[in-house]
């Protein structure tokens, strides 16, 4: 039995006699950090994170720990045993999840789980090393998650999922290039590929210059329409957004909202993303239609906002881990649907004039409801003249409605990327989305900001 | 603890390391959260484990293990070391000196918010939640929070030291929904409230239930109010918001790793150069910065940061010139000065890096309807709503919860979806007054983000409502 799996047991067995869920998330990974050519921040963590439900009386508590010993497991069900006697019964809530059919996933490579923290500095010295006369600002990782849940209602499920990632910024003074690849199989990526990459793009950074705000048709890269899209999701493509009139949704379902070109998904069971079999409540994960063909169609459920609304919803495998049930359900599997574009530079001869956007940077979101976010571009900004990518530009400052950037799309790439959307914060959950590269009407510039480089 | 931390370092200098250090830490915290009524979150979390750092032939490694046993430790060093040994790059770190120290601290609390029980801090927010009822308010929501983290720090320079930080915190937010128009009001800060190292009395201080009936009515009105209108203006912005406007247009460029380039991949870097120190021109001369670990409540006080370094209060900008910056051990001494106290790492499984301690604008005179009374035209903000700055921080754009209007020095009629942008270096030059001592207040934030893997701060500051001419308001999409 995995080490998850056995923690998850031991859990509810000393929770014995309760309404009790235990999920529990185990880590093995390393992430060696580098700057200015050098591994400066290397981690390596190992860690088993219980968290335990209890349901008395229809009253919900829970507590987590990372002691999975005995003396700290009867700890873990006391605290949360006072905690579920410390809330309020809550009529709509649906109790635990009873057990159900999982759907096959893979997820989990082998050689990626068994790599050193000697392979993985090597990797990252491969990046380094490729980085072509600048210097390489980024990181290799890879690791192992071991998701369980068992609870008193039946479920007893356990996925092992890997993930490796390198990304990497080529810079110097005045030039600066990124590029990442992320997969399930850290065969498929390819460190000294991307440091070439993002060598190759800083090199074209040189001289950037201003540019007057305004509406610019646009390309986007992988890397910023992913980003892009998971900041719109947090609002637009959760349930809790939606029955909170959050969401730009709200209202909108079945309304044709961008243009038809757009099919947009949620999708963990895709080979291609980081697969998952099922959420954190043991619900089976489902592929989830959210604009298809340009239409409003669903947004992603869980078993407390389909309760909450209380029309027939039912969950679709989103709930989020316990600590997060304020984000309400989210996709952590987006992809945007592939175009007929061959190349980037394709989207650029559909745009013409305009701007091409390879990496965005420090979103936010200024109106949930109108779906309006800002933040600036990164890294690889360049003016778009006759078709073609021509000089550089500084760093762009961009105050967008995604509606309004998904409204007119002239094309999409044939070839879709998977982008890393984890920062690795708390404990390891790897996520990304698959999408390509993708040419809009309207990107709306607002201001002007850093150059590029250091 | 001490013993635990003794032996990892022993065997980290074991296997190779020129220094080592290991810091176990205990945390344990709770959280209560209801929305409409309902008990959303009743939780109690607790973590704890030991992270080394070693270096060795000058490359940092660092690992950790949540065995807090002695085969934990010597595991997490053993691991350091070879992940160390095993890193690519010309190695070629100093730290600056720093006297080894052995003592305590604890955070003063007047009553222990483990003490409380999490019946009395659900009824709290139930109260308040109720007390935020309103026919426009489709959401009230109401948090509190508790946290206690023990952490004992040894170095192999001879530093010992332990220490308890206890946090409290909480808020509410309305959420007003109607029409297609989507509007939040929250107190006393936008950013899941405001926190401060203190006991319960800081929660019972911030009287939720009393606040809740304005918030709930301003977000209730904000839906009929007028959308802020575009141009360039003389704004006032009040004590929260200009929290935040230091945090990110004042706090992440001072920080040195940044300026070093040690960020660039993620966080980012800086505008300013390590040779800016002493000469650059940061904003008017009515522009006084201080990082001060000391403050009471802040919730980047300490007796000692992740290093061992002691807590100190340091100027950063001093009448609009810059004065200092955050540093670590290695970025002071490659920088030649300072002496680093600003290491901080987010409990036992992260790396210290670089953080804001406790970031102040220092008060200036008069009162925020002073500061208003002398603006013929112009807009005053409140809380923080959105926020975004480039990567080297000098293009921001931040929106606010709620606006005024102001017209001949007295304030008009409310905003709403108000944003402003700038330049950090010439916003701060625009900087014509900053309200006094009676004005200041200090937002405790918990959600400072920086790091690979990521690593969460939590963050004071101190402001006082300042005034700013010739600004950018009404950023459109």
């Amino acid at each position: 039995m995995s080490v998850a799996a056995e923690a998850a047991a031991a859990a509810l067995a000393a929770a014995d006699g309760e309404e009790a869920e235990a999920v529990v998330l185990a880590e093995r990974s390393g992430l060696a950090r580098f700057a200015a050519s050098e591994v400066h921040q290397p981690t390596l963590i190992e860690n088993v994170v219980v968290t335990l439900r209890v349901v008395r009386d229809g009253k919900v508590g829970v507590a987590v720990t990372n002691k999975v010993d005995e003396d700290g497991l009867a700890s873990l069900v006391d605290r949360a045993r006072a905690a579920a006697d410390s809330a309020v019964a809550e009529p709509t809530f649906p109790g635990l999840a009873e057990p159900a059919e999982l759907p096959d996933a893979d997820g989990f490579d082998e050689a990626t789980a068994a790599q050193s923290p000697e392979d993985q500095a090597r990797l990252a010295a491969a990046a380094i090393a490729a980085a072509e006369g600048l210097d390489a600002y980024g990181y290799y990782t890879s690791g192992v998650t071991e998701l369980a849940i068992r609870s008193s209602t039946g479920v007893d499920v356990h996925q092992a999922m890997t993930d490796a990632t390198a990304l990497v910024l080529a810079a110097g003074e005045g030039v600066s290039g990124y590029a990442e690849q992320c997969a399930w199989r850290a065969a498929d990526v390819d460190p000294a590929a991307v440091a070439r990459e993002a060598a190759a793009k800083a090199e074209r950074t040189r001289g950037a210059q201003e540019l007057e705000p305004g509406a610019y048709r646009a390309v986007l890269e992988p890397y910023a329409i992913a980003e892009l899209l998971g900041y719109f999701a947090y609002d637009s493509f959760g349930a809790l957004g939606l029955l909170e009139e959050r969401s730009y949704l709200a209202g909108r379902l079945g309304q044709r909202i961008a243009d038809e070109k757009v099919t947009i998904v949620d999708d963990a069971l895709d080979p291609r993303n980081l697969p998952k079999r099922f959420d954190f409540e043991g619900s089976p994960k489902q592929r989830v239609g959210l604009i298809e063909d340009g239409v409003a169609r669903d947004v992603v459920w869980d078993r407390t906002t389909a309760a909450q609304a209380g029309d027939g919803h039912a969950t679709t495998g989103h709930a989020p881990p316990a600590m997060m049930r304020d984000y309400g359900p989210l996709p952590f599997a987006l992809a945007l649907a592939p175009g007929e574009a061959g190349s980037v530079e394709e989207l650029a001869e559909l745009i013409g004039d305009g701007i091409y956007v390879t990496r965005l940077h420090y979103l936010n979101i200024v109106h949930p409801r109108e779906g309006v976010i800002t933040g600036m571009t990164r890294d690889g900004t360049f003016r778009i003249r006759d078709g073609k990518v021509a000089e550089p530009l500084v760093n762009l400052r961009f105050t967008v409605s995604v509606p309004q950037v998904l409204e007119d799309v002239p094309g999409l790439t044939r070839k879709t990327q998977l982008v890393n959307a984890s920062d690795f914060y708390g404990e390891r959950y790897p996520y990304g989305a698959l999408v390509p590269a993708i040419a809009t009407a309207r990107f709306n510039i607002t201001g002007a900001g850093s150059r590029p480089g250091l | 603890m001490r013993d635990l931390c003794e032996t990892a370092v022993e065997a980290a200098l074991a296997e190779g390391a020129s220094y080592a250090d290991a810091r176990a830490v205990v945390r344990r915290s709770q959280s209560v959260r209801t929305k409409n009524g309902r008990v959303e979150d009743v939780n109690d979390v607790e973590s704890e484990g030991i992270g080394v750092r070693v270096l060795v032939g000058g490359a940092w490694g660092f690992a950790c293990d949540r065995r807090l046993d002695e085969t934990g430790a010597r595991e997490a060093a053993g691991r350091a070391a070879a992940f160390a040994s095993a890193s690519p790059g010309n190695h070629d770190r100093g730290l600056a000196p720093v006297e080894p120290h052995s003592g305590s601290y604890r955070t003063p609390v007047e009553r222990d918010p483990f003490d409380v029980s999490l019946s009395d801090k659900v009824e709290l927010c139930l109260r308040a939640g109720t007390a935020l009822e309103h026919a426009d308010v489709k959401v009230a929501q109401a948090s509190v929070r508790a946290q206690r983290e023990h952490k004992t720090l040894v170095s192999s320079e001879g530093t010992a030291v332990e220490q308890e930080l206890v946090e409290t915190g909480g808020g509410i937010d309305a959420i007003a929904a109607g029409d297609g128009v989507f509007q939040m009001r929250s107190y006393p800060s936008a950013h899941v409230g405001s926190s401060s190292q203190a006991g319960w009395e800081y929660v019972e201080g911030l009287a939720l239930e009393r606040e809740a009936p304005r918030v709930a009515e301003q977000a209730a009105a904000l839906l009929r109010a007028d959308t802020c209108p575009s141009g360039v203006t003389t704004v006032v912005i009040d004590s929260e918001q200009m929290a935040l406007q230091v945090h990110e247009s004042v706090g992440h460029p001072t920080e040195l790793d940044r300026v070093y380039g040690t960020e660039a991949s993620y966080a980012g870097t800086s505008f300013l150069n390590p040779g800016d120190l002493d000469s650059l021109r940061y904003g008017s001369e009515l522009m006084n910065i201080t990082a001060d670990a000391t403050t009471a409540g802040g919730l980047g006080t300490f007796a000692f940061d992740d290093e061992g370094v002691p807590a100190a209060r340091t100027p950063i900008v001093e009448a609009g010139v810059l004065r200092g910056f955050l540093t670590s051990r290695e970025t002071a001494a490659r920088l030649g000065a300072g002496g680093g106290g600003s290491m901080r790492a987010d409990g036992w499984s992260r790396m210290p890096l670089v953080r804001m301690t406790n970031l102040h604008l220092e008060p200036g005179q008069g009162t925020l309807e002073q500061l208003i009374s002398e603006v013929d035209d112009g807009v005053y903000l409140e809380s923080n709503k959105s926020w975004s700055i480039d990567d080297k921080r000098l293009n921001f754009q931040f929106g606010t919860q709620i606006a005024w209007e102001i017209k001949k020095g007295k304030l008009g009629r409310m905003l709403r979806d108000a944003t402003y942008t700038g330049i950090t270096p010439v916003f701060w030059g625009s900087l014509d007054a900053v309200g006094g001592p009676d004005s200041w207040t200090m937002v405790g934030l918990t959600n400072c983000g920086k790091g690979q893997p990521g690593q969460g701060a939590h963050v004071s500051h101190g402001a006082a409502p300042a005034r700013f001419r010739n600004v950018q308001i009404g950023v459109k999409a």
